[in-house]
């Protein structure tokens, strides 16, 4: 048996040290440490604090009331019928509980898709709907898009938060991974890898399945969002001081957007 | 002398966890993959996270071949039966079948989701949420592991 690695520190800042000391490849790739803490305290702090019916009312928007539990899901510090109970006793009616609970079963119902396919999750489940063969997408990850330089506020913004801290909000991961995937035309295995380096909650089940239903191999169409979208559920804040405002690759018309992103679809119907 | 570890993974990092609580007294391990950080790039930041879920555990940390250390802890424990708790992924089966070569393997579920032994359709969501979904929101029986 090899020596046993430290387990006592002064506080986090050594913990840190020692942990570069003992992953230097890892330290020396990216050093950033996230402001969230690991452990099962820090976990039943946030269950306390669940609000499953402003959950419901606001979960779309960055700033809404996210449970920001992912991390603890995905390492089992507590599991998801300690999240459905902790609804459930936290609103009058179970139905309350109900849009929360839902999102927890997508967790669920890619764990149990991943029990079935096992390592064959890194491949397309189905052929893509977008009117593109798989090899029209490029291999690599964009530079820009990784290091967080393609001018555009908001995808450079979500680049810079999946570095530093290790967690997205659910539609910036949506955004990110449609641009990517869409108007970059990358395969979206470059965009899960790159996920699972960085986010706390990065898991093969969830992340490499919800990729592929942006791309459309796990969906019956391609995800893709405009500028309204994105603007309207981030309050403004990415637009506002956005450098390429004026060329914004999410702009205009959506009939137009998708016959851009899609030109061998059908045309859209408006909706 | 004990008879069984608990061996803890990356997938069960709870205090609760079913093979902490069911093997209380027992020494327990955790084993960084040191092939599988590197293949995966994981970032120092998920590194940090882990290791403050792991200093809230009663588990002694090392690093290598996770087989190879699980297999060699029950040995230095006079151990010949390793208890850990459920895992879906690929890596954890592999890692079960290599255990189970030299010690007895007991693997223990967590309080589930939906109740098992419910046959889901997996095609899509939607079809799987038809049916799981009503028991999703039944609170979780008092009676359960
Ligand atoms: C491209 C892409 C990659 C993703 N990668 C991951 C990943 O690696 N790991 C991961 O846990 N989630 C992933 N998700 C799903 C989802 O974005 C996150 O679970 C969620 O944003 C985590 O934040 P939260 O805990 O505040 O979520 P909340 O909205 O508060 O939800 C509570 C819990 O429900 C579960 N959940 C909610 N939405 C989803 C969903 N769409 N799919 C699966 N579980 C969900 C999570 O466990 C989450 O912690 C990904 C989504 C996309 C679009």
């Amino acid at each position: 048996m090899s020596t046993p690695m430290r387990r006592s520190f002064a506080d986090r800042d050594d913990l840190v040290a020692y942990l570069r000391e003992q992953f230097p490849a890892a330290a020396a790739r990216d050093a950033a440490v996230s402001p969230i803490r690991g452990g099962q305290r820090a976990a039943r702090e946030r269950l306390a604090r669940l609000n499953p019916v402003r959950y419901a009312a606001t979960r779309n928007a960055l700033d809404g009331a996210v449970t920001g539990l992912s991390p603890y899901l995905r390492h089992g510090v507590i599991g998801l019928a300690d999240v459905r109970d902790a609804a459930l006793a936290a609103v009058r009616r179970a139905a309350d509980a109900g849009k929360l609970v839902n999102e927890l079963g997508w967790r669920d119902y890619w764990q149990r898709v991943y029990r079935q396919l096992g390592r064959g999750i890194w491949r397309d489940r189905e052929p893509l709907k977008t009117g593109w063969p798989a090899s029209a997408y490029a291999v690599a990850l964009p530079d820009d898009v990784a290091q967080g330089t393609t001018g555009l506020a908001c995808m450079d913004a979500f680049s810079q938060q999946l570095r530093d801290t290790g967690y997205l909000h659910n539609h910036a991961r949506l955004w990110l991974a449609a641009y990517l995937v869409h108007w970059r035309r990358v395969r979206w295995q470059a965009g899960a890898r790159w996920f699972l380096e960085h986010l706390l909650d990065g898991d093969p089940a969830s992340n490499n399945l919800s990729w592929q239903w942006v791309a459309s191999s796990f969906s019956s169409k391609p995800y893709w969002f405009d500028r309204e979208n994105l603007e309207r559920l981030s309050g403004g804040r990415f637009c506002r001081s956005c450098a390429r405002a004026n060329e914004c690759p999410f702009a205009g018309d959506r009939a137009r957007l998708a016959q851009r992103l899609f030109p061998q679809l059908p045309p859209e119907v408006p909706r | 002398m004990t008879s069984t570890i608990v061996w803890v993974h990356g997938d069960c990092l709870a205090p609760d966890g079913p093979a902490l609580r069911a093997y209380p007294d027992a020494p327990a391990v955790f084993v960084w993959d040191d092939a599988l950080l590197q293949r995966r790039r994981l970032s120092l930041k998920r590194i940090v996270f882990i290791y403050e879920c792991l200093l809230e555990l009663p588990v002694t940390i090392v690093r290598g071949n996770v087989a190879a250390e699980v297999t060699a802890f029950a040995a230095a424990h006079g151990a010949r039966r390793v208890a850990t708790s459920d895992s879906v992924s690929p890596g954890f089966a592999a890692i079960r079948r290599r255990l189970a070569a030299a010690l007895t393997v007991e693997v223990l579920a967590a309080a589930p989701f939906v109740p098992p032994d419910v046959p889901l359709d997996l095609r899509r969501f939607s079809r799987y949420w038809q049916r799981a979904g009503p028991l999703a929101l039944q609170p979780t029986p008092p009676d359960a592991p």
